[in-house]
């Protein structure tokens, strides 16, 4: 078993990492450069960017900042945000991203994950998938977001995407956690874990022992962003917790 | 100068930076006519066994690397590369591999989740002077075959069953993890590689803890 991972998630828009409540009042908190070599010194494992608003026009730029943290980050890094075409997959991966995150198209053309899989290997492909709570599906999958509710339930989509479709990770995020600091969805969790795939909690993290409670249900890896960012919690006092907890992870 | 083998397989964005980071000059080469005069070669790979084997053959890499490496080329395979070099993969059953470094790559599992993905920590078996002070490093790999343990094994890592993170013969050193993605362990790790493989950089106390 390969350590558990912590993992800062940053947001870009128009290049610069941002930090919003639901995407209002954003803030600027520097450039993807910065904040990357940061993390990187401070013992995250993995960083994964999610670019809020990746439009045609703003390629060149994404590509950019995608080509300019390859060549400065030590760790491997996921982008997703926008990522609609097997031609965007490569596009990311050439300018050096060591995976791509895919979220709405490959609920709207699920053969997309099939695709990248195949070509680059199921190991770049991580489906994001955002879920909430719901009577009748248990979680449903939404998209666009977190905005737009599908028909699928989170059990049939991730087991679909990570046994047919190829999916190499799964990014988990629970939308009814989600900026909660309540903690992880951890019966979310714990109903994922016998995928055959790593997976990734993200959603409601606000104190050491909700990382370690995800862990402990099963989650392979932990992602959060503003604890990360506002320094709340520091990722070498995170990562001394898991490992007195028993888990094991990489020293930083 | 340190010439990296460009043949379409996998970014090589990453391992440029961190060389650049390390101090060493570098340059690509799709051709074995482009190489440098002298200096290390590195073959990177990701992706499939064989359409990496079709994509060396295609560019000339795949006859004439025996031969570098039998004029006392120094040589490092990472990942998918250390694997082109081993003798064979179940990835590929009916290819063959380069012979270069002992031993076949099986696929990992059952019973764990692959591919493997993630840090893992290497414990090394005997000292080496490619790899000296190897100090059971936490590096990053992203694999789902990998090389048997045999005797030229120098480091040793385990998913569901041990396998081969490093190894050497002569002058041809294998990685299966990725030392460019491997935050500091991986940079020292690439460091002392090439610097046992004749590659000076301008600053050789580095800046690397």
């Amino acid at each position: 078993m390969p350590a558990k991972r912590v993992i800062p998630c940053l947001d870009v828009k128009d290049g610069r990492v941002v930090k919003g409540v639901q995407f209002k009042e954003l803030r600027d908190l520097g450039s993807p450069v910065e904040l990357a070599a940061r993390y990187d010194e401070a013992g995250a494992d993995e960083l994964v960017f999610l670019d809020i608003a990746a439009t045609q026009e703003y390629r060149g730029t994404q590509e950019a900042w995608v080509r300019e943290v390859a060549r400065t980050l030590s760790i491997p890094f996921t982008v997703g945000g926008g990522v609609r075409s097997v031609e965007d997959v490569r596009r990311l991966l050439r300018a050096g991203a060591d995976k791509v995150a895919i979220n709405s198209a490959a609920l709207e053309r699920p053969e997309l994950i099939w695709e990248a899989a195949e070509i680059f290997g199921r190991q770049c492909v991580v489906l994001a998938v955002d879920v909430a709570r719901d009577p009748d599906l248990g979680w449903r999958v939404f998209s666009h977001g977190g905005k737009r509710p599908t028909n699928r339930s989170a059990a049939e989509w991730l087991t679909c995407a990570a046994t047919e479709l190829g999916a190499g990770e799964i990014l988990l995020t629970s939308i009814d956690r989600d900026g909660t600091l309540a903690g992880f969805d951890l019966e979310l969790l714990d109903q994922m874990a016998s995928l055959p795939v790593p997976v990734i909690a993200s959603g409601g993290a606000g104190s050491l022992q909700h990382f370690a409670d995800a862990l402990t249900h099963g989650a392979d890896a932990v992602l959060a962003a503003t604890l990360f960012h506002e320094g709340t919690i520091l990722i070498p006092d995170l990562k001394t917790f898991l490992a007195e907890s028993g888990f094991e992870v990489r020293p930083c | 100068m340190i010439t990296i083998l460009d043949y379409g397989a996998g970014n090589l964005a990453s391992l440029e930076g961190a060389l650049d980071r390390l101090g060493f000059q570098h340059q690509r080469a799709e051709r074995p006519d482009e190489i440098a005069d002298k200096g290390a070669l590195i073959l990177p790979g990701v992706g499939h066994f064989e359409a990496a084997q079709k994509a060396l053959r295609a560019r000339g890499w795949w006859s004439t690397l025996p031969h570098f490496v039998a004029e006392g080329r120094p040589l490092l395979g990472i990942c998918l590369g250390l694997q082109l070099l081993a003798e064979g993969s179940e990835e590929a059953p009916r290819a063959s591999g380069l012979g270069l470094l002992p031993g076949l790559v099986r696929r990992l599992g059952p019973g764990v989740k692959v591919p493997h993905m993630g840090w893992s920590q290497v414990r090394s078996t005997y000292a080496h002077a490619g790899v000296p002070d190897l100090k059971d490093p936490w590096l990053y790999f992203v694999h789902s075959y990998a090389l048997d343990v045999g005797p030229e094994t120098l480091g040793i890592a385990a998913h569901g069953r041990p396998f081969t993170a490093i190894t050497a013969r002569g002058r041809v050193l294998g990685f299966q993890p990725h030392p460019e993605k491997s935050g500091p362990a991986g940079l020292r790790l690439l460091r002392s590689a090439l610097a046992w493989m004749g590659e000076t950089t301008p600053n050789d106390l580095g800046t690397i803890q």
